[in-house]
């Protein structure tokens, strides 16, 4: 018998993909932009992902822990690699191929500094309020070796340049900072830091980045490039109303109005072709999966399962409001995908992985 | 346990998408309905002006005007034969001759055939009072890049065209779009970026009728920045009428700040030729044409030297102290190594260093070239910028080439070699704008100086007078040799005689090139004016010119008009 928590995850799980494979069959229905081989592909991979993630589910997920720092490693060493062999594409050097199988590196490097992260805050307890917590050691220890280990992959990744995922992996650092019981204090001090150094960051981006980011603020900035797909996308969702156009009649989305829907912007399909409810059916199953995720992790006893759990939870959160929120125009366009909707072998592959660890979670609970 | 507040924050986002959702779906989705089912967003562009190119009094070199082209919309058509007829009318053409553009050139019902570019003002505006009775006729405004001055100095200018796939691919990330040009070759080129500007546009809401209903967004159009260059138009001028027969280099250039006041590749080309349509037969002869009038000789033809090549080869025998102003080498006509003889220009008896320069006796050099030997004078070359990009901000400069007498490729460095290289034939190659560095170099003691053409981008003046590197010679050995300079012009029996002038002081050194085969030989003339109210290094070279006293004569004639003109 599966456990209630486990039988929720699979229902919102499966709901989540079908719906996400129906959007991406209508994105690229008798369409010459988006070929149907899009729709082919991702079927295959959710298949075999569903297959996988079953067996990934009965892994001890005390493995990961042994197996954290490679992976990162192996994946910093990667980022470089892109640096000296990657390929173009859609104008950021995201790609590399190995065995004539094109990957994106920077998709794994979410799982990688995630389990990265927990191996290192289980090794090293944060020292929290025992004594002053502005000491040398605990800032050391607590926060600039684990902000170096952030930084330097989000550094490659912003030179890609790939801002929205290296935004998450500094979201994953405080995320994991904050979940391994980091001072509060600390955390709140080091944001500030951030937020003040904003404006150097900005100085560094690519103008298309920052045309992004003024977009945000004012879309009529920009109607004719950035602002152009954030105004079709909420036309898309807007004209979806309460019950949608309807599979594969969405207007926007037949006719090509909508740039990168079948990747970035898949949501604002679902928007216009099932509505509002068919919308809402969709986010409500993503809290669902998200919260029982949650569940799993809050279970968890074990100090590096539990930690690596929350990361991952906090990132497929991050993710979700992030791409939904863009696509209806609540937050910049970063380029941040939606998990296992969004066309893309990468980033469905790492979704997979991440999701099957929340499983072997929920399934541990079963020896108590 | 802080699980929780993740718990809390995550809620709140969710709550907030949802109430996001229902916001612009229920709230908002009868608007957003509307907007989609009419398909009603029109994006209309609106394009920047490119900026000027001035020359160094202001004149404009390119400038961007109106054009007025003419199109008809097939499927708004209601009246075709009235409308031609109209048309014709208006445009001076046959019924039958537009018929026939309008069949040849229509694509699809709903793309614009264009039927006639750069319409005169005048018609544009008759056209553009009767549209209305017209339905289909549309009168497009387009800026068209002008070139008042033509053919002269077109390759600095360069030209603008339509992007190619291959540019287009490659510039993507800069804001370049399809539709767009950009400037080909020249400084055109080089400040592409600056001269173009942003395109703006506007993305409107018009209803069933294709009226515009409001402007949701618009993104206001930057122009481009003028480019101020160094360049003198009356030089440009002068220099294109000297060599409207010719093939070769006219470059002058301050002497200290190294601005370049002209530069003219022959043969040339009208870039204005590639701002319209109807000019396209001349496109298609310029690209095929066996002279390359699109070919800027002054950065990109490489050529040997010739005897210009001596002043390095004395400079390096003086400063090696391996001869001295008083070394003589008697000249009988020619060379003797092995049994192949060298020849030279005359039989010129007994030399010594100044008589040598200036009588350009190839045998001097033959003894001089073989003391110092090949490794020092490739050196020597290098020194002076041979060989070496000179950097000027134009795209596409050559290199030329030094030959490099260890690692001889073709074969074994012979004897033959140095006797051919210490006069500036074989394998040594240069680019006129070389030989300017180079004799402006000697004119200066040595400081070589950063030749550039662009002095001001919109308010900002560009690095100008750069000293690029500095060659520390004695002043006596530099004395000597612009001395042989001056033997040259002024001296008795001097090769540049026809450069002579009573009111002015030029220095210099000619050179006959041998070029491949049987073609007539290169004819070079570089040299300076140290005294003049411009200071200014120059070269004349032309292309299978024949002697050098060709180059000599049109360079005197360049002094002259710039006399005239009280430029110098």
């Amino acid at each position: 018998m599966l456990s209630d928590l486990k039988k929720a995850m699979w229902v919102s799980l499966m709901i989540i993909i079908v719906s996400g494979l129906l959007a991406l069959f209508s994105a690229s229905f008798q369409n010459s932009r988006v070929t149907q081989e899009v729709f082919y592909n991702q079927l295959v991979f959710s298949i075999l992902g569903v297959v996988a993630i079953f067996f990934l589910g009965r892994v001890d997920h005390r493995r990961y822990y042994d197996l954290a720092y490679i992976a990162y490693g192996i994946n910093v060493f990667l980022l470089v690699a892109i640096f000296l062999f990657g390929y173009y594409a859609l104008g950021a050097k995201r790609w590399i191929e190995i065995f004539g199988f094109n990957f994106q590196p920077s998709e794994f490097m979410k799982l990688s500094l995630i389990l990265a992260l927990a191996r290192y805050y289980t090794d090293h307890k944060p020292k929290v309020s025992f004594y002053n917590p502005w000491s040398r050691p605990a800032i050391v220890s607590d926060f600039f070796i684990p902000f170096a280990m952030t930084a330097a992959p989000a550094i490659l990744i912003f030179k890609q340049p790939d801002l929205g995922t290296a935004i998450l992996l500094v979201g994953i650092f405080f995320v994991m900072a904050f979940a391994a019981g980091v001072s509060t204090k600390h955390l709140g001090g080091f944001l500030g830091v951030c937020l003040l150094a904003m404006p150097i960051l900005w100085h560094m981006m690519k103008p298309y980045q920052k045309d992004r980011l003024l977009v945000f603020l004012n879309p009529n900035v920009d109607p004719l490039g950035a602002g152009y797909t954030i105004i079709q996308s909420k036309i898309a969702i807007g004209s979806g109303q309460i019950f949608g156009k309807g599979w594969l009649s969405g207007t926007q989305n037949q006719l090509n109005f909508l740039p990168e829907r079948h990747t970035d912007f898949i949501f604002s399909v679902i928007g216009e072709e099932w509505g509002f409810v068919g919308s809402v059916i969709v986010v409500v199953c993503f809290y669902l999966l998200i919260l029982s995720g949650l569940r799993a992790v809050e279970q968890t006893k074990e100090k590096f399962s539990h930690l690596a759990g929350a990361g991952i939870v906090a990132i497929f959160a991050l993710q979700v409001i992030i791409n939904i929120g863009m696509v209806l125009g609540l937050c910049p366009i970063v380029g941040i995908t939606l998990p296992f909707v969004s066309y893309g072998r990468s980033s469905f592959l790492v979704c997979i992985l991440m999701f099957g660890f929340l499983l072997s979670l929920a399934r541990q609970r079963k020896m108590f | 346990m802080r699980l929780k507040s993740f718990k809390v924050i995550i809620t709140f986002s969710f709550i907030i998408l949802i109430v996001g959702l229902g916001y612009t779906q229920i709230f908002q989705g009868e608007y957003y309905q509307q907007l989609s089912v009419s398909n009603c967003i029109r994006v209309v562009p609106v394009h920047s002006n490119r900026g000027r190119i001035l020359d160094r009094n202001g004149i404009a070199l390119a400038d961007t005007l109106a054009a007025f082209d003419v199109l008809v919309i097939p499927q708004e058509l209601q009246d075709r034969d009235e409308l031609f007829s109209f048309l014709g009318s208006v445009l001076g053409f046959g019924q039958g001759r537009i018929d026939a553009i309008y069949q040849r050139k229509r694509t699809a019902s709903f793309a614009p055939v264009v039927i006639a570019e750069d319409v005169p003002r005048e018609k544009a505006i008759i056209l553009e009072e009767n549209k209305f009775r017209f339905p289909g006729l549309l009168v497009q405004v387009r800026s068209r890049r002008h070139y008042p001055f033509g053919e002269a100095g077109a390759h600095v200018l360069g030209y603008v065209a339509k992007m190619s796939q291959e540019r287009i691919e490659r510039l993507k990330e800069y804001g370049y779009t399809i539709d767009g040009v950009m400037g080909y070759s020249g400084i055109e080129e080089q400040y592409d970026q600056m001269l173009r500007g942003v395109n703006g546009g506007l993305q409107i809401e018009v209803n069933n009728r294709g009226q515009q209903v409001r402007v949701l967004g618009m993104k206001v159009a930057h122009p481009g920045e003028d480019v101020m260059t160094t360049l003198d138009a009356r030089i440009q001028q002068i220099a294109q009428t000297l060599m409207r027969e010719q093939r070769g280099v006219i470059i002058v250039m301050n002497l200290d700040d190294g601005a370049i006041l002209g530069m003219v590749s022959a043969p040339s080309f009208d870039p204005n030729d590639f701002a319209s349509e109807a000019a396209s037969n001349n496109r298609v002869r310029y690209f095929t044409d066996t002279r390359a009038p699109l070919f800027n000789r002054a950065i990109r033809g490489q050529y040997p030297p010739g005897s210009v090549f001596k002043i390095p080869v004395a400079i390096a025998g003086l400063y090696t102290k391996k001869i001295n102003p008083h070394t003589t080498f008697v000249c009988h006509g020619s060379y003797t190594l092995g049994n192949r003889a060298f020849r030279c220009s005359h039989t010129h008896g007994a030399q010594d260093f100044t008589q040598g320069l200036g009588h350009s006796c190839n045998v001097y050099f033959f003894n001089t070239g073989l003391i110092i030997g090949p490794k020092l004078m490739e050196e020597y070359a290098r020194l002076f910028g041979l060989g070496v990009f000179i950097k000027i901000d134009l795209p596409y400069e050559e290199r030329g080439h030094v030959p490099h007498p260890d690692g001889f490729r073709a074969r074994r460095w012979s004897k033959g070699d140095t006797l051919n290289f210490s006069i500036g034939q074989g394998d040594l190659l240069v680019t006129p704008i070389q030989i300017v560095n180079m004799i402006a170099t000697v004119a200066r003691d040595g400081r070589q100086i950063q030749p550039y053409i662009a002095q001001s981008i919109g308010a900002h003046a560009q690095p100008q007078g750069q000293v690029a590197r500095v060659i520390h010679l004695p002043k006596n050995i530099l004395d000597q040799v612009k001395e042989g300079l001056r033997a040259a012009v002024a001296g008795e029996g001097g090769t540049a005689r026809a450069v002579f002038m009573k009111d002015l002081l030029v220095l210099g050194k000619t050179g006959t090139a041998q070029s491949s085969g049987n073609q007539e030989h290169h004819a070079w003339f570089v040299g300076y004016c140290p005294s003049a109210k411009t200071r200014i290094a120059f070269c004349v070279f032309l292309e299978y010119g024949g002697s050098s006293y060709n180059a000599c004569r049109v360079s005197a004639q360049l002094l002259k008009e710039m006399k005239a003109l009280e430029i110098l």
